[in-house]
């Protein structure tokens, strides 16, 4: 570093512009925006239990970003109360809100809690800089904003997860238009099966797209509808394709990410997919060319599951399940994204345990549907986690029929949750399965009990069976769990008692207020080394979600699929929306990794997080994921009349 | 420091620099609190200690307004050695060669040295060998000197220590009072670099922590200050 002399001015200290370059937002900003900052940085001291804002009386002409050291914020009231506020430590700061809302006077409390260096930045660089750069003026409105959480996720994907493949990100970010490999090859609906065999062999493509007369496309002949209904069943190679394709055409439109066509293909069991833009049909893709992308592990898992035919086959996939997590880590999936992706490959699962029960125990008296409660009832499964589960089924007509479905269901559900348990899923502690009498019951049984859970609610009752609200149908007759979910959805929004209490148990948790170092803060000052992050993080999102849904009749069970429905539908500001659903993702991703790595160091995946493990930058986006959470109980408080407490 | 009074009586510096600190100078108000004063907190990389054969390689300081660092306000540069011969020594505080190669001489950085101080007064850790060095080359060269007062940050870190440990006399004695050991004490932010103006600016960090420390324990004007380090004396 050299300033020339006659112009020592021109050189910013390399200490300011290093801090800067490892700190939010700074090190968003051009480098000539950082080096004009810097040059107009005042480095200050202050010893411990120094009040630097007095509030109502320090004039506040700076922004104050710290350099070491740590302070405490807090507000006091005309009774001379004290309310704490924060804990802040390096590379946060204090006195923006002031300066950008031009009070002049400060507004809170600031006292150094040890021996504190600051950069102090003028009001006027630090307002230039607000006004000109959309970054930072978010950083300080202090939302959950998208940027700031693409950050976040960038650094715990490079931070947590070192990747093993080196073209990872591409199955989420590759949009399906971008990996048709030519148009799509069609063919007549009345030209022949040999016609078709012979285009298709022409072409070395394993499928032909149908269309009608009037060039509209009808269908999708493959190479299985050639073996399967032509060869297999001995027809004639001069069938009309017509007689033999597959109608209508699953199509997924071109700007959806190959993630997308590959849930899609694995949720409807296909190979090919139409790629549709603006209406016309593109091309098509399959799962050949998704395998190309990566995403090998969770389709060979998925045909794993498929092709096994006993159930012993299953007990070894289930533990697999969960491997593949890391490879969609590695892609760069979200967390929700991949419970979606876990869950379908469970419930293929269940699905095939049960379809080998049932046939071995023979067809059931009544048809039933298979149930899930809680966090597989939202689709919110990672990690495997307790089983919970129960079973529906049609209201039996006579005395007979009711005593051999009890005996049959008995029977299905005990030996359903042992191979579960074999499968690796554990018993719910709690007894919230279908092996329990109690949660086998015929269709008006499950109706009577969630009557009686809405209509005389015990506060103490209701918040064990939370979990019951967010059931979801798996395998067998949907009808029957779609018939409890719309009576429920019906009566529950006229139970004010028990949303009342459903609401005010949302307003128990009290979110943490700050990190500093490696301590959680909490709102009396209380600092604790460990976070539960399921009770403190993400129930909070889960239980607003499920109570507003409740009392606006969706029937959605997803937290993010009920956000988005409750804003939808106006019963939820739009930022609310977008704050709570960034919020509630991110958590989920942090937990995911962090269960994730535990599960790699030979440890069992719990909830529990050290905050001296996270980043600043995941320390920072939790804390405004806490802030989001004092944001939903004030709606909760307007929202049921509930007094502020 | 005796060599110094050699300069003193010269009355007519050979450069107007040095008349306009000479003059700025006569009276210091010793009684104004410590934090109206405007500082330059400085640093001189030397070739050795040998007041009579080394040299300066190059000068550093920051300047402190409002006892805060105004970072941007700061003076660095080499300075050209008259002996060519830049010995190994020049490795031990990180300058090569092509650095010093096309750096001005000491004649021309220094009126832009004392310019930039101004009125300020000067502080440094072990100051005395700072200023001795930078003095001799001013007279030498220009007749002149700077009259700056100067403080000390060692002792200022001695007298902080006394008054830290008033009741433990034998705790203090074997402690370290180098710009790195104190740092490392006072748990202030480090800086991996060394050169001059990065000891500077350290040594601005252990300023303002000792003054705004010394300052709760009474600490006021000037006189309170720069009385502070010579009491500390003597004690022993």
């Amino acid at each position: 570093m050299t300033s020339h002399v006659g112009n020592p001015h021109s050189v910013p200290l390399e200490q300011v512009t290093e801090f800067l370059l490892k700190t939010l937002p700074f090190n968003t900003l051009a480098p000539s925006s950082l080096q004009d900052l810097a040059k107009q940085c005042l480095i200050d001291f202050f010893p411990k239990d120094t009040l630097i804002f007095e509030q109502d009386v320090t004039t506040v002409r700076h922004f104050y970003l710290i350099q070491q050291g740590g302070v405490r914020i807090f507000f006091k009231n005309e009774a001379g109360d004290t309310t704490l506020k924060d804990f802040r430590g390096e590379g946060e700061y204090f006195g923006a809100v002031p300066l950008i809302q031009e009070t002049e006077r400060a507004n809170l409390n600031v006292e150094t809690v040890e021996d504190t260096f600051c950069f102090l930045f003028p009001k006027e660089a630090f307002l230039h800089l607000v006004q000109t750069n959309p970054a930072v003026t978010n950083y300080y409105l202090r939302n959950m904003t998208q940027k700031l959480v693409n950050y976040a996720y960038a650094e715990l994907r490079q931070r947590k997860v070192t990747p093993r493949t080196e073209s990872a990100l591409r199955l989420v970010s590759v949009p399906v238009g971008d990996i048709l490999k030519g148009p799509a090859q069609m063919i007549a609906a009345s030209a022949s099966a040999q016609q078709a065999a012979i285009a298709m062999h022409a072409a070395h493509i394993g499928s032909l797209l149908v269309h009608d007369d009037n060039s509209r496309v009808i269908g999708i002949i493959t190479d299985k509808d050639l073996r399967n209904k032509l060869v297999a069943r001995g027809l004639d190679y001069a069938t009309p394709v017509r007689e033999i394709m597959t109608s209508p055409v699953q199509t997924i439109p071109s700007h959806h990410v190959c993630f997308d066509a590959l849930l899609k293909m694995m949720t409807d069991h296909i190979h090919h997919l139409a790629v549709v833009d603006q209406e016309t049909i593109a091309g098509v893709i399959t799962t050949h060319d998704i395998m190309v992308l990566q995403g090998t592990a969770p389709l060979a898992l998925f045909k794993e599951i498929v092709s096994r035919q006993t159930i012993a086959d299953l007990y070894e996939l289930a533990p697999k399940v969960p491997g593949i997590i890391r490879n969609l880590v590695e892609e760069g999936a979200k967390a929700d994204n991949i419970a979606r992706m876990i869950t379908l490959l469970n419930d293929h699962l269940v699905e095939k345990l049960l379809t080998i029960l049932i046939a071995e125990l023979g067809p059931p008296p009544v048809p039933f549907c298979w149930m899930y409660m809680g966090s597989e009832g939202r689709k919110e499964q990672t990690f495997i986690t307790d089983q919970d589960n129960a079973i529906i089924y049609r209201d039996p007509v006579t005395e007979s029929e009711a005593t051999a479905a009890a005996s049959y269901f008995a029977t299905l559900g005990k030996a359903a949750i042992e191979h579960l348990a074999a499968c690796g899923f554990p018993l719910c502690p709690g007894d919230i399965m279908a092996s329990n009498p109690r949660w086998r019951q015929p269709a008006r049984s499950w109706q009577a009990c969630f009557d009686s859970w809405t209509d005389s609610p015990d506060p103490q009752e209701i918040r064990n069976a939370t979990i019951f609200f967010d059931f979801r149908g798996g395998f067998g007759d949907q009808e029957l769990v779609e018939t409890l979910r719309d009576h429920l959805a019906r009566s529950a929004r006229q139970k004010n008692i028990f949303l009342f209490h459903l609401a005010k148990d949302c307003l128990e948790s009290r979110p943490p207020i700050s990190f500093f170092r490696n301590f959680i803060v909490e709102k009396d000052g209380e600092h604790k080394n460990q976070l539960d992050f399921k009770k403190r993080g993400l129930v909070p999102f889960v239980d607003f979600a499920r109570v507003l849904a409740l009392k606006h009749g969706i029937k959605a069970t997803n937290t993010i699929d009920r956000l988005r429905l409750l804003a939808e539908a106006h019963h939820i500001p739009n930022e609310l929306h977008k704050e709570t659903t960034a919020a509630y993702e991110f958590l989920m991703h942090l937990r995911l990794i962090h269960q994730l790595q535990m599960l790699e160091n030979g440890e069992t995946p719990d909830n529990f997080i050290d905050p001296g493990t996270l980043t600043d930058l995941e320390k920072q986006t939790l804390k405004e994921a806490f802030t989001v959470v004092g944001k939903m109980q004030s709606f909760l408080r307007q929202e049921f009349h509930m007094e502020q407490g | 420091m005796s060599f110094l009074s050699r300069f003193r009586s010269k009355p007519n510096p050979r450069h107007p620099v040095f008349i306009r600190n000479r003059d700025a100078f006569l009276r210091v108000a010793h009684d104004t609190p410590i934090n109206e004063f405007e500082f330059v907190v400085f640093d001189t990389e030397l070739t050795g200690l040998d007041l009579r054969n080394d040299e300066i390689l190059a000068i550093g300081a920051v300047r402190i307004r409002n006892l805060q660092i105004v970072a941007g306000d700061i003076f660095n540069s080499y300075t050209a050695p008259h002996r060519s011969a830049v010995n190994a020594q020049t490795f031990i505080h990180r300058i090569t060669p092509q650095q010093l190669e096309n750096a001005p001489s000491l004649a021309n950085v220094l009126p832009n040295f004392v310019d930039y101080c101004g009125q300020s007064l000067l502080v440094g850790h072990s100051v005395g060998i700072d200023i001795g060095f930078i003095n001799r080359a001013a007279g030498q060269l220009f007749d002149g000197q700077m009259t700056n007062p100067c403080l000390d940050t060692l002792q200022l870190a001695q007298t902080y220590t006394e008054k830290c440990w008033q009741h433990y006399y034998d705790r203090y004695a074997h402690m370290l009072y180098d710009l790195d050991s104190l740092s490392r004490r006072y748990q202030l932010p480090r800086f991996a670099r060394h050169d001059a103006l990065q000891d500077a600016v350290q040594t601005a960090y252990l300023f303002i922590f000792l003054v705004k420390h010394l300052q709760q324990y009474g600490l006021t004007t000037l006189k309170d200050f720069y009385h502070a380090g010579q009491s500390w004396r003597n004690i022993f």
